[in-house]
């Protein structure tokens, strides 16, 4: 072998040369396709790696969070379901990419760029900053080449998509038929046989209860439960706790500036003569010719206005007051009148002013002039704002030290409540579920923490959690009960109650279907039937889903006709009904839009349908494994 | 620098085996040349053919969204015409599809999704035509001729929604049985997170009495 080399060193030299070309055009793909450890998926051989997963979970979350604030808890949403639903919604934006690039789909670098320059977060001014494009990308340690990639796979995935699901059609003869289905009304009652009838009628032996309590043992388990003892540290409470001084007031009074100015207030009376804006030539002389009647009767005694507004003015309101209106601003009355009533002097009178609302005569009475609201005035509302500022302030210095202190120590509250000058509170029981009685503790971050074994057998200190806005919580374990199985005698009550109701609604279900049978052969009975009400399936009134599906498929052919449905607890309810509209012929505009609802909700199964049908036909896994969260 | 005898020797044999062998070298790196610059080429070919047909596709969905009857009919026409065997042809029809079907001219409709049945590449898309097509025939009162685009059954993830088109066509029809056990058959294929087409299939079928 070694010889053959040395004596063919050219041959040897070529066929090396040979075999390299490939790589140079080729790449190393093929390499690179092997390491894909900690990819979530593969499609059609493309891993969907771990970061872009990370990267679409956070997204979602973020999402979720800017929805629910506070109340948030990262670990309810992220279970293994919703990994699931996640790694598939992923997939199938890659099996629709994949579809795209091998049809060779292209989106130009024009359109790409159309795109970007139209993105509000790089715009300012209402144009396109290439410097602020640059800087945002820059944040997100995002290349411009990385991210027009990322940008490009989006767009060329939503051409397909768009291709798909915007080119759906409706049929218009379903859109009329489930028109038709939706607005037909029928007139329906109800009459129930209520269960408490029986009540005294039904008997529960011992034997049946302890047969109950055997069977349904885990209902009846008591809860796990834990007492706490716990420190808040709010900047709301920070903020009570504080002091304001005189001198901080006086500062924040006069940095409120313009806040508690108030500007010129004017108190005016009015005579009204109503005048619709619309009137006809022969109504307006009318209202002019009688507003000039008084107004000479007022120029003639101007003391007598308030006489004269109840003696004449149209207005019931202010008549009554001898036309007074009250203080008021600029901006508070309509332009003209606001006018008329600035120009005046205290004491005079306009001539007629005219308005939407008709023709005033108007009298300023008392003039108001601009001022400050002088500090004693306000003292109580800038006490609370200061106090809510220095709040704020302490609670961003404390925040990080408490934060601290509660992990650093972690087997006790104590300290930390000393030194901070923290109440130390201890709650009730309480278990995992949140409830609203559990008050600062009803978070469901918090409540999870609390149950996890380090606070539970270790009885360490929760992190500080953040259960609202400028609120942190810690929380230690004082007391933990395990959940337990309850004594048949301690429940016992419970379950006869129940049995006993239980019993009573099967008689009067057993009621209710004879009532029921002598309806339907058209005898009369003694029931007392509720309101009749008009449903339609569009419009389903009080009736429950499953009691308006029976009632709007309900042969209809002989009416009154009769259903009856069990109301578990409650007793039997029957139904009774007595009429049956058909849907009116709907107009072209509502037509219009049930055409385009039925449209959108066919593009959407019809979109599922096309990713599903791709699915089918490409290699498509799930690697579970890497699906779960790191383990810390 | 003289060579000694063992490389002189050595040369001699590479000279000879040149000689004999050279012409077949240089065939075959001609050849390799050749083939690449052809694949690369193709390559090209393809890439724009594919810009010219997704450009094409732009102006035409454009021409769409401004209503414009004559633009979508030149940018149509001309995608269907010169990348036929494209994607990018069938997703032009489709959008035709609607858009002729948008302004009642339910001939032209019929014209762009039968030619999505004929020449699309795509089986998905297939599908989705003949379903459409079946919409277009069941407005046109064209019963039977909806039933029979029906006929072949499409991939699986659509046959839910066969099923209940087919169902509205037989109640068109009077044929209230087949139209029940129709929309049953939907209803059972119905993929279990379409909450809202499954709704509506139940409404339209507890209407017949069933």
């Amino acid at each position: 072998m070694f010889e053959l080399v040395q004596k063919n060193k050219r041959l040897i030299q070529v066929l090396i040369i040979l075999i390299i070309i490939p790589f140079a055009f080729f790449g190393l793909e093929a390499y690179t396709r092997a390491k894909r450890g900690t990819d979530v998926a593969t499609v059609e051989g493309e891993g969907i790696t771990a970061r872009e997963f990370g990267d679409a979970l956070r997204a979602q979350q973020d999402r979720l969070r800017a929805a629910f604030g506070g109340q948030f808890d990262p670990s309810a949403y992220d279970t293994p379901e919703m990994r699931e639903a996640l790694v598939e919604a992923l997939i199938a934006e890659r099996l629709v990419a994949i579809e795209a690039v091998k049809s060779r789909l292209l989106v130009s670098d024009d359109a790409l760029r159309r795109v970007i320059a139209a993105m509000p977060a790089f715009q300012r001014g209402g144009k396109f900053s290439k410097a602020d494009y640059e800087a945002l990308l820059r944040a997100q340690s995002l290349s411009e080449a990385q991210f027009e990639a990322r940008l490009r796979y989006d767009l060329t995935v939503g051409q397909l998509r768009q291709a798909v699901s915007a080119t759906a059609i409706a049929p218009k003869t379903v859109a009329a038929r489930i028109d038709a289905l939706e607005d037909e009304k029928r007139e329906v009652s109800e009459a129930l046989v209520p269960a408490g009838l029986y009540l005294d009628k039904v008997s529960v032996t011992p034997e049946q209860a302890k047969a109950h309590y055997e069977a349904h043992k885990a209902e009846y388990r008591a809860p796990e439960r834990i007492r706490v003892e716990y420190v808040v540290l709010s900047a709301e409470a920070l903020g009570k706790a504080t002091s304001v001084s005189d001198a901080e007031l006086k500062k924040a009074y006069a940095e409120a500036g313009s806040k508690y100015r108030v500007g010129e207030q004017r108190r005016a009376s009015h005579i009204l003569i109503k005048l619709a804006p619309d009137a006809d030539e022969a109504t307006r002389k009318a209202a002019h010719e009688k507003a000039e009647k008084i107004l000479a009767e007022v120029k003639a005694a101007p003391e007598q206005f308030a006489e004269l507004a109840k003696k004449y003015s149209q207005d019931t309101g202010s008549a009554a007051q001898g036309g007074d209106l009250g203080l008021f601003g600029r901006g508070m009355m309509v332009k003209s009148f606001e006018d008329a009533a600035f120009a005046l002097k205290a004491g005079e009178t306009s001539g007629i002013v005219e308005t939407e609302f008709g023709l005033h005569i108007i009298r300023v009475t008392e003039i108001q002039p601009e001022r400050a609201r002088p500090l004693a005035e306000v003292r109580k509302e800038l006490t609370k704002m200061v106090q809510e500022e220095k709040g704020k302030r302490r609670f961003a210095e404390l925040a990080e030290s408490f934060a601290n202190q509660v992990y650093e120590q972690a087997d006790a509250l104590k300290p930390v409540a000393e030194r901070l000058k923290l109440e130390l509170k201890t709650s009730d029981w309480i278990t995992k579920t949140p409830r609203p009685e559990y008050g600062v503790l009803n978070n469901p971050r918090l409540l999870a923490a609390l149950f996890s074994p380090d606070a539970l057998k270790e009885r360490r200190n929760t992190d500080a959690i953040e259960v609202g806005s400028d609120t942190l919580v810690a929380a230690r374990v004082l007391e933990h009960e395990a959940a337990r199985e309850r004594g048949f005698d301690e429940v016992r009550a419970d379950i006869e109650q129940t049995l006993r109701r239980e019993a009573a609604v099967k008689r009067a279900t057993e009621a209710g279907e004879a009532i029921l049978a002598r309806l339907k052969k058209g005898e009369a009975s003694d029931l007392k039937w509720g309101a009749a009400q008009m449903v339609s399936r569009r419009e389903p009134g009080a009736l429950e889903p499953a009691v308006l599906r029976t009632a709007m498929a309900l042969d209809s052919a002989k009416l009154p006709s009769y259903f009856g449905e069990i109301r578990p607890g409650e007793g039997y309810a029957v139904y009774r009904l007595s009429k049956v509209i058909a849907a009116p012929q709907p107009s072209d505009d509502k037509l219009r839009q049930d055409l385009e609802r039925l449209r959108q909700r066919i593009a959407a199964s019809e979109y599922a349908s096309y990713v599903a049908s791709l699915r089918e036909r490409a290699d498509v896994s799930i690697h579970r494994d890497n699906l779960l969260p790191a383990q810390q | 620098m003289a060579l000694d005898l063992e490389e002189q020797e050595q040369l001699a044999t590479l000279k000879a085996w040149w000689k004999d062998h050279g012409g077949n070298v240089v065939l075959v790196i001609v050849v390799m040349a050749l083939a690449f610059s052809g694949w690369q080429g193709w390559r090209w070919y393809q890439i724009r053919q594919a810009s010219e047909a997704s450009a094409l596709y732009e102006t035409l969905r454009k021409a769409v969204e401004a209503g414009d009857l004559k633009g979508v009919r030149d940018s149509g026409g001309a995608l269907a015409e010169n990348f036929p065997n494209r994607l990018q042809a069938a997703m032009g029809a489709l959008a035709q599809a609607r858009f002729y079907f948008d302004r009642g001219d339910l001939k032209s409709a019929k014209a762009q999704l039968q030619w999505v049945i004929e020449r699309s590449p795509s089986a998905e898309f297939r599908d989705l035509a003949r379903l459409r097509l079946a919409m277009v025939l069941l407005d046109e009162k064209a019963y039977d001729a909806a039933l029979a685009q029906l006929e072949p059954p499409p991939a699986a993830p659509f046959v839910a929604q066969y099923a209940a088109l087919k169902g509205d066509i037989l109640v068109e029809k009077n044929d209230a049985k087949q139209a029940a056990a129709a929309y049953r058959a939907a209803l059972e294929k119905a993929p279990k997170d379409d909450q809202a087409f499954a709704r509506s299939v139940r409404m339209r079928l507890e209407a017949l009495g069933g």
